[in-house]
């Protein structure tokens, strides 16, 4: 799955700890906004677009669409940066994996999976739903 | 922006009387052959000096200084050997805007703009956890995780996306690369002199599909400098000045750290805001500029400004530069000096050098033929900025 790669691990921040926790247990938690509804990436107490401090955790669907992607060749092994749009708004910077890079298209429907760094942190990164074994 | 009131108060009021910079050729290779010819502040006191001689006027003349980013202001001032009486440590955007209101505002008379920076013998990376401001803006820290590691990725992201959604491809790319090639070839200064084909390019390998080895700047040693003054007094100088007649600035700072603006927008929305106010404040448009000098640390900044600023419309850049053409063969010429690409990365520095000369007359052949207004642009880190200079 993660093909022997390195990961720079992430940062929890005040905002982002519960985000990493939950991604630890498989969970894919979305800041929304309770005064305005919309989610946002990444994730914040202030939301960026009321600037309402009444935001919360949801469950996300962990699924969404490639927006756009690009295969990094320079990198042993090569790997897929991609920009998914998720089905809750808001795009996020992530990897595609368990995939041929070469039939991705941008509009494919991917869903989230979990690919563990050294330190035992949960990425969450993404994969064709036409390929997804889960 | 369209509804505020545009300002055209500082349409000609400050000029370019001055520029210099390193010897970027003979310190490129130096680098690469294992020596570090200066620090930052070195390169930035040699193209200093070159550029009070350029304008002809004495160092005791300056009372303002505006340094590059990699460099302490007061260390500047200390290296210079000068007390300015205004300065601000900022960019080759920032800083041309903010000297020329100093200027207009009467804090300060001449300004050095001075910008040095030892990027290559330093191996600083523009990529990882600290990219980009790092910890200070959180700017990359979150993309980190997943191999994010590098701007080249981000543009990457953005081309496809754009080839996506307007049927620009590969071969339109190639075009910027082997026409600022064309134009380096032609450039004494420039530290890739060796011309490239669209199949030289095409061949080339990729480091983050879709961008090739040649949509990618180089990455060097160097200093410039600018003596910046009042349109009034400059035209005393030694050399014809190149003046001042448009800036518009618009900023996507506010989903910086997402990335989204630049990723789903193409820096349009800011474009368009500054398109009005540059070419508004110059009383101009994009049919009067006689060539575009575009922040290229990338390739694909050029087809998005090309539509950005109102050259073509939104998805025509690879039928315009199919069609007009970019080169100084035919249409507009973009990239006149050879850009990030292949003349000297200086960070937008070195472009505003070369439409400083075309304005002049200077620059032998390839010098853009009754070269009334050059068009600067730069779209980077969220921030759009262009100049237009003049007679």
């Amino acid at each position: 799955m993660s093909d022997g790669r390195i990961f720079i691990e992430p940062v929890p921040t005040a905002e982002t700890e519960a985000f990493w926790a939950g991604t630890a247990e498989g969970r894919f938690l979305v800041r929304r906004c309770r005064s305005c509804g919309k989610a946002h990436w990444y994730p914040r107490t202030i939301c960026p677009f009321c600037s309402s401090d009444e935001t919360e955790w949801v469950e996300g669907t962990g699924e969404g669409t490639i927006y756009s992607f690009s295969i990094m060749r320079r990198a042993k092994p090569n790997y897929v940066m991609a920009y998914v749009t998720l089905t809750e708004g808001p795009t996020m910077m992530t990897n595609i994996v368990d995939c041929d890079p070469e039939s991705l298209r941008i509009g494919d429907a991917v869903r989230v999976t979990y690919v563990k760094t050294a330190e035992g942190r949960a990425l969450p990164m993404f994969t064709p739903k036409s390929e997804a074994s889960a | 922006m369209s509804e505020k009131q545009l300002s055209r108060a500082m349409a000609g009021v400050a000029a370019i009387a001055g520029v210099g910079h390193s010897d970027w050729i003979a310190d490129y290779a130096a680098v690469r052959g294992g020596t570090k010819p200066h620090d930052s502040f070195g390169y930035g006191a040699i193209a200093f000096k070159r550029a009070l001689e350029d304008a002809g006027i004495d160092k005791s003349e300056i009372d303002g200084l505006v340094s590059g980013p990699p460099t302490a202001h007061e260390r500047m001032c200390e290296v210079l050997g000068i007390d300015p009486r205004w300065g601000v440590q900022a960019d080759a955007m920032m800083g041309i805007q903010a000297a020329a209101l100093a200027i207009h505002g009467g804090m300060c008379e001449v300004v050095a703009l001075v910008y040095g920076n030892d990027q290559r013998s330093a191996a600083v990376n523009y990529g990882g956890s600290n990219a980009a401001g790092g910890n200070a803006f959180l700017s990359y820290i979150y993309h980190a995780p997943w191999g994010f590691t590098s701007q080249g990725a981000l543009y990457a992201i953005m081309l496809r996306r754009f080839m996506h959604d307007t049927g620009f491809s590969e071969r339109d790319m190639a075009e910027v690369a082997v026409a600022q090639r064309l134009h380096s070839s032609l450039n004494p200064h420039a530290i890739m002199q060796k011309r490239i084909t669209i199949e030289d390019y095409l061949a080339s390998h990729y480091v983050t599909e879709p961008l090739h080895l040649f949509d990618y700047c180089l990455i060097n040693d160097g200093g410039v400098a600018f003596i910046m003054m009042s349109a009034e007094r400059a035209r005393r100088c030694k050399k014809k000045p190149a003046v001042i007649h448009g800036i518009g600035r618009y900023d996507l700072s506010r989903e910086a750290t997402s990335l989204t603006p630049r990723l789903t927008n193409f820096y349009r929305p800011a474009q368009k805001a500054v398109a009005e106010q540059a070419f508004g404040m110059a009383g101009i448009g994009p049919k009067d500029v006689s060539c575009m000098q575009v922040y290229d640390s990338f390739s694909v900044h050029v087809p998005l400004a090309l539509e950005g600023y109102g050259y073509c419309g939104y998805g025509e850049a690879a039928r315009f530069i199919r069609e007009t053409g970019i080169s100084l063969e035919r249409g507009i010429p973009v990239n006149t000096s050879g850009g990030h690409l292949s003349e000297s990365y200086m960070q937008g520095w070195n472009h505003q050098v070369e439409a400083v000369r075309q304005i002049r007359g200077e620059c032998g052949p390839r010098q853009v033929p009754d070269c009334r207004f050059v068009h600067y642009s730069s779209d980077v880190a969220g921030k759009a900025l262009s100049i237009i200079y003049g007679h």
